[in-house]
């Protein structure tokens, strides 16, 4: 490195001007170490139970199964109404209710 | 706890109308599906497994089958009518009105053999196996039905019904 740049280098950090720390800095520094070192509060099941439902693979896979079952199901009683309904129709038509 | 709780109830609540809604659509979509390829006799070849020859065989048996029955259902309404007629506004039961009563349960017991009489050809032209459950069914819908509503009539009143 050039020497002149050294020097200017030098007079450059010395013109820059520092700005005045706010009151009890070094306090509040130590502390705010101390807290991020502390061990976390124990959180409730509730808590835990939100956390993981805001997880987006959760969220995710859960609406994807709540869709397959509801789709399932709902063919399954769609089919099983259609049959119904088809046995209606038939045994209206052979056996009338003009028997009963 | 309350902005865990919110979480919680709102996914929940997500939760049902996402099944919810998926059923439902499943559900309206399968008995569209269905409904559009069904005829009179769908049911039957469905339930019973049964071939193209087979239901040809019982669409020809049905199609002979239904005049039969237009024909007595006529006539049943016909009597049923003649009974209303003869009971008119009074308070006795006449000889014509007790008359046209066992006509109409003559008749009535005609259609019901025409009917069973159609059944059993019907389970004929099945699988052996199908054409017995074909005819324990129609049993079950026709007649067992039928009998298990009297039975419970007659033990609500404490008579004994005989037909």
């Amino acid at each position: 490195m050039n020497p002149d740049d050294i020097k200017l280098s030098k007079l450059l950090r010395q013109s820059r001007l520092s700005p005045p720390l706010p009151p009890r800095f070094r306090e509040n520094v130590w502390r705010r170490i101390e807290d991020a070192e502390a061990p976390a509060k124990p959180e409730s099941w509730f808590d835990v139970l939100a956390a993981l439902v805001l997880r987006p693979r959760f969220a995710y896979a859960t609406a994807a199964a709540l869709v397959l079952a509801g789709a399932w199901l709902g063919m399954r009683d769609g089919m099983q109404t259609t049959r119904l309904d088809a046995q209606a129709r038939y045994v209206a038509l052979v056996a009338p209710n003009a028997l009963h | 706890m309350n902005r865990s709780l919110a979480i919680v109830l709102g996914a929940l609540a997500l939760g049902a109308a996402v099944f919810a809604g998926s059923f439902l659509a499943a559900r309206h979509a399968t008995i569209l599906c269905c409904a559009k390829s069904a005829d009179d006799l769908s049911w039957l070849r469905d339930e019973f497994h049964l071939s193209d020859a087979e239901m040809a065989r019982i669409r020809q048996l049905h199609e002979g089958y239904r005049p039969q029955c237009a024909k007595m259902c006529a006539l049943i309404a016909a009597k049923n009518a003649e009974v209303q007629a003869a009971l008119g506004n009074g308070t006795n039961v006449t000889a014509e009105a007790q008359k046209a009563l066992a006509d109409l349960g003559a008749l009535r017991a005609q259609c019901r053999a025409q009917m069973l009489q159609h059944f059993a050809a019907v389970s004929q032209a099945m699988p052996p196996e199908q054409g017995r459950r074909y005819l324990a069914e129609m049993n079950r819908l026709t007649l067992t039905e039928h009998e298990q509503m009297e039975n419970s009539m007659s033990g609500d009143t404490g008579h004994e019904h005989h037909h």
